[in-house]
């Protein structure tokens, strides 16, 4: 059962950052790849708050979320305020560079990691309580995903995608919308990262690398970019499928290469054959 | 023209420049457009007809000079700042959201959008709601007004060129501003939409607006404007009445290459 759990768990988390992505990418065409590192950032300042300052876990949560919103904010204001392109390259340097930063850190545990954080909940049916408090999170952010992308807003959205400089010529303070989204979308991720550490209570900084912005990546493009439904099914099927593989019982030297090829053969499959994803309708335009 | 202060206009531009490296689009600019003005904007391409539309709406800032509207400096604003103090403008190659249906290209259009405001929608869901339905019953009023009334649900590649052109401009009037930019409003266009756009421009100066036209279509020119304004490699080269322009060698030597 416990397997079952650590599964929900991780689907649950993998939709919350799905969603969130989506968010940023799929409806606000901001072309990022720091999404692991807001998990990343959130995760250790949650961690560390509780660890060092005795900050309540709940409490240590909201601050490791509103601290990912502070530093999307760093990220987005300098990047966007130049032109829309920059930030896929500042966006680069900022997920690694971090990554390194934490790695050089004494007090988050250096490129050995973190150990020792606390756990949200104790007792016998921890893992059963955390994946009930994970997946209501994560419908909880899909569902305001979904507020945030459909009415009077989520048109303003798609309008500036759309057309930025027209949208602006009508009135439109694109900007505002651009770092609102970012922040927003970079504080759920931040969310989720707060809750995997008092879950899995042990952080690597290796685990946050770029290759987790292609996995993300990929259950968004598979799911259905920018819709409400494909972050869901992308993290579901994204989730459950690499775990189905180990019960093929292969060598580690053969699974790791095989779960590579799986992420970059669906994203080419699904960009040539499905653009719109599974559940996505393509848009006549 | 002088640059000095005219009460009646709307907008004035005062020696405005702009180079991009070494190539002049716009020099030594002083124009200024009366409330209930049709100024026309006409010359060959590249004379910087479209350059001095962008460089009123804020998508080019300025080199030197200033641009005020009812006195108030405008070159410093951003695009967004000068569309909501009254701004309007349309595109030469129409520029309809293309995702979003012709309805909800105009609800984009009012100067005030309080849609965009995230967090004082949560605190005042009555007053956003009654502003929501008074932006829609205008929109409708404005869709009926140029005969889109039943194109308000179709997005704009389900439309034939005209009605685009059109519902572009359907979406500029819901900004209700003072100055209207109209970037060739006629190209591509024919029959009963050219008819129901002269008519609009009409009204629309009728109703007090100072508006400028860019347009290569004489004949329209001659029909709506009193005075037009000949640009040419980004400077004006006369200001006058469309007759006296239209009778001007040198226009002719510029624009049709001495032909007359």
């Amino acid at each position: 059962m416990e397997y079952v759990y650590t599964l929900l768990i991780l689907i649950g988390l993998n939709m919350i950052m799905a969603a969130s992505f989506n968010l940023i990418i799929g409806f606000g065409g901001l072309i990022s790849v720091a999404h692991p590192i807001f998990f990343a950032l959130s995760a250790y300042v949650s961690a560390l708050a509780n660890l060092h300052w005795g900050v309540p876990i709940p409490l240590a949560i909201a601050m490791g979320a509103l601290f990912a919103v502070v530093m999307s904010v760093m990220l987005s204001l300098p990047s966007l305020r130049v032109s829309g392109d920059y930030l896929l390259i500042a966006s680069i340097g900022f997920q690694l560079g971090f990554v390194e930063v934490i790695k050089n850190i004494e007090i988050a545990g250096g490129a050995s990691g973190l150990s020792g954080i606390a756990s949200l909940y104790s007792g016998e049916h921890r893992s059963l309580a955390f994946a009930f408090t994970v997946l209501v999170a994560a419908a909880g952010v899909v569902w305001l995903v979904h507020r945030l992308t459909h009415g009077e807003y989520g048109r303003a959205i798609q309008a500036m995608r759309d057309d930025e400089e027209c949208f602006a010529s009508l009135g439109r303070n694109a900007m505002a919308i651009k770092i609102t989204i970012f922040g927003v979308g970079s504080g759920f991720a931040g969310l989720a990262g707060a809750l995997y550490a008092h879950y899995f209570q042990f952080l690597s900084p290796d685990q946050f690398g770029i290759v987790q912005s292609s996995l993300i990546l990929t259950m968004v493009v598979v799911g259905g970019m920018g819709t409400t439904a494909g972050p869901v099914v992308g993290s579901l099927l994204l989730t459950v499928l690499p775990q189905a593989i180990t019960f093929l019982n292969l060598p580690p030297s053969v699974m790791a290469p095989l779960q590579g090829m799986l992420y970059t053969g669906l994203v080419l499959v699904f960009l040539f054959l499905r653009p719109a994803g599974l559940v996505g309708k393509t848009v006549r335009r | 023209m002088s640059a000095s202060a005219n009460p009646s206009a709307a907008i004035r531009v005062v020696n405005v420049r702009k180079h991009f490296g070494g190539i002049v689009v716009a020099e030594d600019i002083n124009l200024e457009i009366a409330a209930g003005e049709i100024l026309g904007l006409i010359g060959p391409n590249g004379a910087g007809k479209t350059t001095l539309f962008n460089l009123i709406s804020g998508i080019h800032a300025p080199d030197g000079g200033e641009i005020f509207l009812r006195g108030q400096p405008l070159a410093r604003l951003s695009v967004y700042r000068r569309a909501r103090l009254g701004i309007a403008r349309t595109w030469q190659n129409v520029r309809l959201f293309p995702t979003l249906s012709v309805l909800d290209n105009l609800l984009m259009g009012p100067r005030h959008y309080p849609g965009e405001e995230l967090i004082a929608g949560l605190f005042q869901k009555g007053t956003r709601r009654a502003q929501a339905a008074q932006s829609l019953e205008r929109a409708q009023a404005v869709l009926a007004r140029l005969g889109l009334a039943n194109a308000g649900a179709k997005t704009p590649g389900e439309l034939p060129f005209g009605q685009q052109k059109l519902a572009a401009l359907a979406r500029t009037l819901m900004n209700d501003g003072e100055v209207l930019l109209l970037d060739e409003p006629m190209a591509g266009v024919e029959g009963q939409v050219y008819e129901t756009i002269k008519q609009v421009v009409r009204d629309e100066a009728a109703a007090g607006r100072a508006v400028c036209v860019v347009e290569h279509n004489v004949s329209f020119i001659r029909d709506l404007c009193t005075r037009a304004v000949f640009m040419f490699n980004g400077r004006i080269e006369q200001t006058g009445t469309v007759e006296e322009l239209l009778a001007s060698d040198k226009l002719a030597e510029l624009y049709f290459g001495g032909m007359k």
